[in-house]
């Protein structure tokens, strides 16, 4: 993937890696402004201030799972409230799915104690399962649905874990498979058409379905269907989801009570989005 | 691996940008920049039409302040770019946004047609954005001269004074560029503007070439 960069770009090893850190480092302050007091919050206020109470329960200790998946739950939901407050984010592959990847990277920095070239590699490693299905496929709610961000996203972070943990170049490709697998058909449905709700939720689900994906494939589980089929299946579905459930905020969650109720509540009157 | 619209790792883990929407709010500012760069002069008027998945949740996404900030110049990760429509505005710039039932003119849910004009000049760009922040440009009509380049970028724009760029084509073949589609169309005095789908961004120095055998370039 590196070498396909530098010789894309005409640029030498040290400055495709050094840009992939100044990624890193935007995606790890946005995680820090998201879980740092009590949080970010959308101009709209559906979002925001969860990733920070998700930080004082993991440290009150008194969570269901261990620390690795509430911290992957705490960064990925920091991430997302960043960007629907509109700060600086880093799109992996897209906006409403940035959370996914850094929940999972902060999340085995710690588990791991990855230094920081081991993710920027990582960040590499998403990249090329990331390229082969935005290329083959889509990464676009607008074209393909939930599935195509938060699905690849999923896929792309459980492939990277896999890598970084030690996994063979096949179980990464299962890894990712069994991700995307997981979370086909989930559909583009957000309140108002706003990138915050179902989405800053959902790329906790995400996460977490990463890190379950890449222990499965470290453990040596198979997806049985490949990586490219699930891929092509992927588009597939996505092509047949009605445009209701494509990011247009007329369909699923969009379109219940209360999602109609915020709807009107924030478009029925001046919203301010100058921040 | 080859093909496709996505080409560099900064397309898939990238760009940094101000949420909330890589499509909606970078893939705006990347259609914006694209009108603010074929359009190169002082703008007294900026016109965006809207249509499907765009039309609906343009408010929402900040696709208005967003389109803005890339056809005054800024960049997808310029903290101003929230501020855009009320920086325009400031310097005098006549803006409006209509949204449009139906489908969209280049066939994609994501479509803005971005209408730049001054006293003299008048450039449309019908642009998409196909997801995490990259588009594609469908529709051009550039002082007069009607293109439908194939989409993907870079869309490179030339003007000579003969039809057939000979020598564009050397330097670009001289750089293994290939060229996907290519297109000539005459104006006024004997000018041509030539529009040209390139498989990726030629080499500085063979920009420079190119613009020193030529009468305009403008590559997006």
């Amino acid at each position: 993937m590196l070498e396909q960069e530098i010789q894309y770009s005409r640029s030498s090893r040290t400055e495709v890696w050094n840009k992939m850190k100044r990624q890193l480092d935007v995606m790890k302050a946005a995680a820090k402004r998201g879980t740092t007091g009590d949080g970010v919050f959308s101009p709209t206020g559906l979002t925001g201030g969860e990733a920070a109470k998700m930080r004082k329960y993991r440290e009150s200790g008194q969570g269901l799972t261990d620390e690795t998946v509430l911290y992957a739950i705490e960064n990925s939901l920091a991430t997302n409230e960043v960007n629907a407050a509109m700060g600086l984010i880093c799109a992996t592959p897209t906006a409403g799915s940035s959370g996914t990847i850094p929940g999972v990277l902060f999340a085995l920095e710690k588990k791991r104690a990855l230094t920081e070239d081991q993710m920027i590699a990582f960040l590499f490693c998403a990249s090329a399962f990331g390229m082969v299905t935005a290329n083959n496929a889509m990464i676009a709610g607008a074209t393909g649905g939930c599935q195509a961000e938060v699905g690849s996203a999923s896929g792309m972070a459980a492939a990277a874990a896999v890598e970084i943990c030690g996994g063979t170049p096949l179980q990464a490709a299962e890894g990712f498979a069994m991700a995307l697998s997981n979370l086909l058909g989930l559909v583009c449905d957000p309140v108002a058409g706003l990138v915050e709700i179902p989405c800053v939720k959902r790329n906790v689900v995400g996460s977490v379905n990463a890190l379950a994906a890449a222990d499965m494939a470290l453990a040596g589980l198979e997806n049985k269907i490949p990586a490219d089929e699930v891929i092509l299946a992927m588009k597939r579905i996505g092509k047949r989801l009605p445009a209701q459930l494509r990011e247009t905020g007329l369909g699923g969650l969009a379109a219940t009570p209360t999602g109609t109720k915020m709807k009107m509540k924030i478009f029925g009157q001046e919203l301010d989005l100058n921040i | 691996m080859s093909g496709g619209n996505y080409k560099s790792v900064f397309d898939i883990i990238g760009p940094v940008m101000v949420g909330p929407s890589s499509s909606h709010t970078a893939g705006a500012v990347a259609i914006g920049q694209a009108a603010h760069k074929i359009f190169g002069e002082k703008l007294k008027k900026v016109t965006i039409d809207y249509y499907e998945s765009f039309a609906k949740t343009h408010q929402g996404h900040g696709t208005d302040y967003a389109i803005i900030a890339g056809v005054l110049g800024m960049e997808t990760d310029d903290l101003r770019v929230p501020r855009a429509v009320e920086i325009a505005q400031k310097q005098g710039i006549e803006v409006i946004f209509n949204e449009h039932e139906g489908t969209s003119p280049i066939n994609h849910p994501n479509t803005a047609i971005i209408t730049l004009e001054n006293d003299t000049k008048k450039i449309k760009v019908s642009g998409c954005s196909i997801g995490g922040g990259t588009i594609e440009i469908r529709d051009l009509e550039v002082e007069g001269c009607h293109f439908t380049p194939l989409g993907p970028l870079p869309i490179m724009l030339c003007w000579t004074g003969g039809n057939d760029p000979v020598d564009i084509k050397a330097h670009l073949s001289h750089d293994n560029i290939q060229i996907r589609k290519e297109s000539a169309l005459s104006q006024a005095g004997g000018r041509y503007i030539h529009e040209l789908d390139l498989d990726r961004m030629p080499h500085p120095k063979v920009l420079d070439q190119i613009k020193a055998v030529s009468s305009g370039l403008i590559c997006l």
